[in-house]
């Protein structure tokens, strides 16, 4: 045994061989945390910007007004020495009990500044809870044909090969669909019931492709050990694969309702107004309640961001509403993650 | 099921007897037991749903199909009114145009440099006074041929629109005798005279553009004027100083081959032949390649995809040479080097990312990433940068970073699977001969899961070319193709995109009008392509995949 003679694997950490390693491993450290620190400014600015807007320093904690109201035009003045800002309604009254005349008053006013967005929450979940029942009752029961009953022939792998391919066409795409089939060629116009159907049909092709895949992922055993004891093919599907399908499905399906509550190109000619007074109920009959155009707040968003000047009023508006969204939309995906891991965690064959 | 137990089914002989058991405790309807209407209503699901999609594509297709036709008519009607005609010199104009219009560029470039070097503006002015001079000079030159185009559009917009009246009218005469043929009795009088109650005024094509053509002497001479005005010009180029010798050079150039367009024009003119049909592929490669996009306008609208999609192509770019490296790296960062505990945080942080809504990114890159944009470009150290500081809040470049954000997390999630699916042996297998884990990392791991990551890029590709609200909002909207000339400062131009497009125009077009189908046509063209990318994502993924087993 001589002296001299090296471990050749022995960790030497100024060798070049480790050096580069950690030079490389660093480099790749720095890029990941790049992302989350680019995404965590986003987060950061539009929470801190919004929570002025939403939230308050007093009981109740949240900015009642914002929440409940509809918007309205602020109107901004000086009062007596004193800078008064109101929205629209409220200005009114405020004249009326004052006993002034509206015309002496000189005011600014700055056009969806004012008021609150509960309409746009309002009309966000309706499409929400409309669009997802259309498509989840069509797409689960699909995948369950899909994946139990269709015999593997080559139309139902095309046919699979290409629901898997829609899943990637752009919401745009849908979103025409739906403006030239229902809006136009139905005639239902901007309406509730037409921008169900274009967001069901966004994001059947993921409830399916995803239903499926969490059905097949069920080991066959379960199935033949049901089906063995002499159990129909229904009660074999019902005990022995749905309740292990189930988180699965269900995981998507809450992903796919966060995709649906987000997107704003489908609803924009077909769903959407950019603002609307009546609340959803104060209609005359069912049929003119489906056929009522709604607010959204993805939409609320756009028209505020793009098609209005942009000033310090109306930015506290922007960033309140796109909190609230963020708001929505995150605790659904924190939920679907949550389901996701909560599943992998039970379910293991 | 308790019933099912106790069946017997003791032996062979017995067998018809028990299925018999079995089979009559099920109930029946129209000859279908409980199981089979299960199964019919899941396929009647099935089928409904797949139907339903079908739907979409051929609606899509049907109504993007209609502009082909359409858009024939139109091309026609283009040439025959001479609007094809006029349009060749108001090309010539447009090449005109250019040249002072590079002068006071070049102007506005050279005052700002001279600021820089320290001179007041009042100073820089005076310095370039020769040059101002000239150009205004030059503006001059143009002003007959600028008043004679002028003058032939008035004629040919009006003999197109008439010719269009009648067009319409006669298709409404032809419709109602075509019905009255039909019918019978008192209703085909009716429909009869309605029809005579149609006035068509026939529109003597020929004679009124001959009106036109005739004019074409005046024209040549107008066009030779101005030719003989810019040689002169041409002759006493102010004289920059030696800073500016290759504006002037290439102003030279630019103006003679201006020159040689004027007259390539009025040869084109003399052979222009009003009644030559549109070849039938003209059609398409009008929309596939036409390089404007112009609607609304009082001379003819054109519906050519080009800028949208050059548009639309340079966002996903940009948006790609961002989050491939930083989707990639933070795939194989996760998967291979992290330690357990970051790995619980990144991985749901970056897939959480992928939930933020589209418009709310949107918004963000109008309210505070334009603007930093815009402030960042005015730094000192982007000085080298040509066209630096950006006057545009609202560019390729500000788009393209959001989507960056967006394709993240898509090409991370994909890729770590991907680096997820490469079996453990193989890795293990490097370690224990000896190599370092980003030896391992580099030469077993990456090239085993490359398939996966190839089509992990594609589908960030797909995402990022089919998202709307970010470009709608943060894009600039302005619907030209980019002068690549200026370099890399030309990322920095506000672009229009094909989705964009879909959603700024969808809501204020008529229905069944050309332009609506125009934009149907934009929707199944992207249609296509995201098919096409997901396609392809998939068979890279089976063909090269060796990590399955």
């Amino acid at each position: 045994m001589s002296e001299n003679k090296q471990n050749p694997f022995q960790y030497n950490a100024k060798s070049w061989l480790y050096r580069r390693e950690r030079i490389v491993t660093s480099t790749l450290r720095l890029m990941t945390y790049f992302v989350i620190l680019c995404a965590s400014y986003l987060f950061l600015d539009i929470i801190i910007k919004g929570a002025g807007t939403v939230f308050s320093s007093s009981f109740p904690f949240v900015n009642v007004e914002f929440l409940t109201q509809s918007p309205e035009t602020l109107h901004v003045f000086e009062w007596q020495g004193e800078k008064m800002e109101m929205a629209d309604s409220t200005f009114r009254n405020w004249i009326t009990e004052n006993g002034l005349d509206a015309t002496s008053i000189k005011t600014e006013t700055y056009a969806y500044s004012g008021g609150g967005i509960l309409p746009a929450i309002i009309g966000t979940i309706m499409l929400v809870i409309g669009s997802m029942i259309i498509a989840l009752v069509l797409g689960i029961l699909s995948a369950i044909y899909l994946s139990e009953y269709a015999r593997d022939t080559k139309f139902i792998r095309a046919i699979r090969l290409s629901i898997v391919n829609l899943a990637g066409v752009p919401s745009i795409v849908f979103g025409l669909f739906g403006m030239g089939l229902f809006v136009l060629f139905l005639g239902w116009g901007v309406s509730l019931i037409a921008g169900w159907f274009t967001l069901a049909f966004m994001v059947l092709p993921i409830i399916i492709t995803a239903s499926e895949q969490s059905l097949r992922a069920v080991p066959k055993g379960f199935r033949e050990g049901a089906l063995a004891l002499g159990a129909t093919k229904w009660q074999t599907i019902r005990t022995n694969v749905l309740p292990y399908a189930m988180p699965g499905i269900l995981t998507s399906s809450v992903l796919s309702v966060a995709r649906v509550a987000g997107e704003t190109a489908p609803i924009m000619f077909t769903a959407a107004y950019a603002m609307r007074d009546k609340m959803p109920w104060e209609v005359d009959s069912f049929w003119g309640f489906l056929k009522q155009g709604v607010m959204a707040l993805p939409y609320h968003i756009y028209v505020v961001s793009s098609k209005i000047p942009q000033n310090e009023y109306t930015a506290r508006m922007q960033y309140g509403t796109a909190l609230v969204f963020m708001m929505v939309v995150a605790t659904i995906a924190i939920l679907s993650i949550y389901l996701r891991q909560k599943a992998r965690e039970r379910y293991r064959w | 099921m308790n019933k099912d137990k106790q069946a017997p089914a003791q032996n062979d002989g017995r067998n018809d007897e028990t299925a018999k058991k079995f089979r009559s405790r099920r109930l029946r309807f129209m000859g279908l037991d409980s199981d089979d209407v299960v199964r019919v209503f899941f396929g009647g699901n099935a089928t409904l749903a797949i139907v339903v999609l079908v739907l979409i594509m051929v609606f899509l297709f049907k109504e993007g199909a209609g502009f082909v036709g359409q858009n024939a008519r139109e091309l026609e009607t283009y040439r025959k009114s001479g609007l094809e005609y006029v349009d060749y010199m108001r090309v010539e104009l447009d090449a005109y145009n250019d040249l002072p219009r590079y002068l006071t560029k070049v102007e506005a470039r050279e005052i700002r440099y001279l600021m820089n070097e320290g001179l007041e503006l009042e100073q820089a002015r005076a310095q370039l006074k020769e040059l101002n001079r000239y150009t205004m000079e030059l503006r001059k030159t143009v002003r007959p041929l600028d008043r004679y185009i002028k003058e032939v559009s008035e004629v040919a917009i009006n003999l197109r629109d008439q010719y269009k009246t009648y067009l319409n009218k006669a298709q409404e005469r032809d419709n109602l005798l075509s019905d009255a043929g039909r019918a019978s009795g008192q209703k085909a009088e009716d429909l009869q005279q309605s029809a005579d109650a149609v006035t068509v005024n026939v529109v003597d094509l020929d004679q009124r553009r001959a009106a036109l053509i005739e004019e074409l002497p005046r024209y040549k001479e107008v066009n030779a004027k101005l030719r003989n005005d810019i040689e002169k010009l041409l002759t006493r180029i102010p004289d920059g100083g030696p800073h500016l010798a290759k504006e002037m050079e290439r102003f030279r150039e630019k103006a003679e081959r201006f020159i040689r367009v004027s007259h390539s024009t009025e040869a084109t003119l003399a052979t222009w032949n009003p009644e030559k049909p549109v070849p039938f592929a003209y059609r398409i490669t009008n929309f596939l390649f036409g390089k404007s996009w112009v609607t609304n306008s009082y001379f003819q609208d054109w519906y050519g995809v080009l800028p949208l999609l050059t548009g639309s192509v340079i966002v996903s770019l940009i948006a790609l040479f961002f989050a491939v490296p930083l989707g990639i790296a933070g795939a194989i960062y996760v998967n291979q080097f992290a330690s357990l505990r970051e790995q619980k945080f990144i991985k749901p942080y970056i897939e959480f990312i992928s939930a933020i809504p589209s418009v709310v990114i949107g918004f963000f890159g109008v309210i505070v990433w334009g603007q930093f944009v815009r402030d960042a470009s005015g730094w000192a150290i982007f000085s080298w940068i040509p066209g630096f500081p950006i006057s545009e809040r609202l560019n390729a470049f500000t788009a393209g970073c959001l989507l960056a954000l967006m394709a993240v997390p898509t090409i991370f999630t994909l890729a770590e699977d991907a680096l997820n699916n490469v079996p453990k042996a193989f890795k293990e297998a490097s370690l224990a001969v000896g190599a370092t884990k980003l030896q391992t990392t580099i030469r077993i791991v990456i090239p085993t899961a490359i398939s996966g990551m190839i089509s992990a890029i594609l589908l960030g590709f797909g995402r990022v070319i089919g998202e709307t609200m970010v470009v709608l909002l943060c894009a600039g909207n302005r619907i030209s193709i980019p002068d690549f000339s200026d370099g890399l400062s030309s990322i920095f131009q506000p672009v229009h995109t094909m989705t964009g497009l879909v959603a700024q125009e969808m809501g204020e077009v008529v229905a069944g009008s050309i332009h609506y189908r125009a934009l149907f046509l934009v929707g199944t063209l992207l249609f296509f392509i995201s098919l096409l990318i997901n396609y392809m994502a998939q068979k890279i993924m089976r063909r090269y995949s060796i990590a399955e087993k």
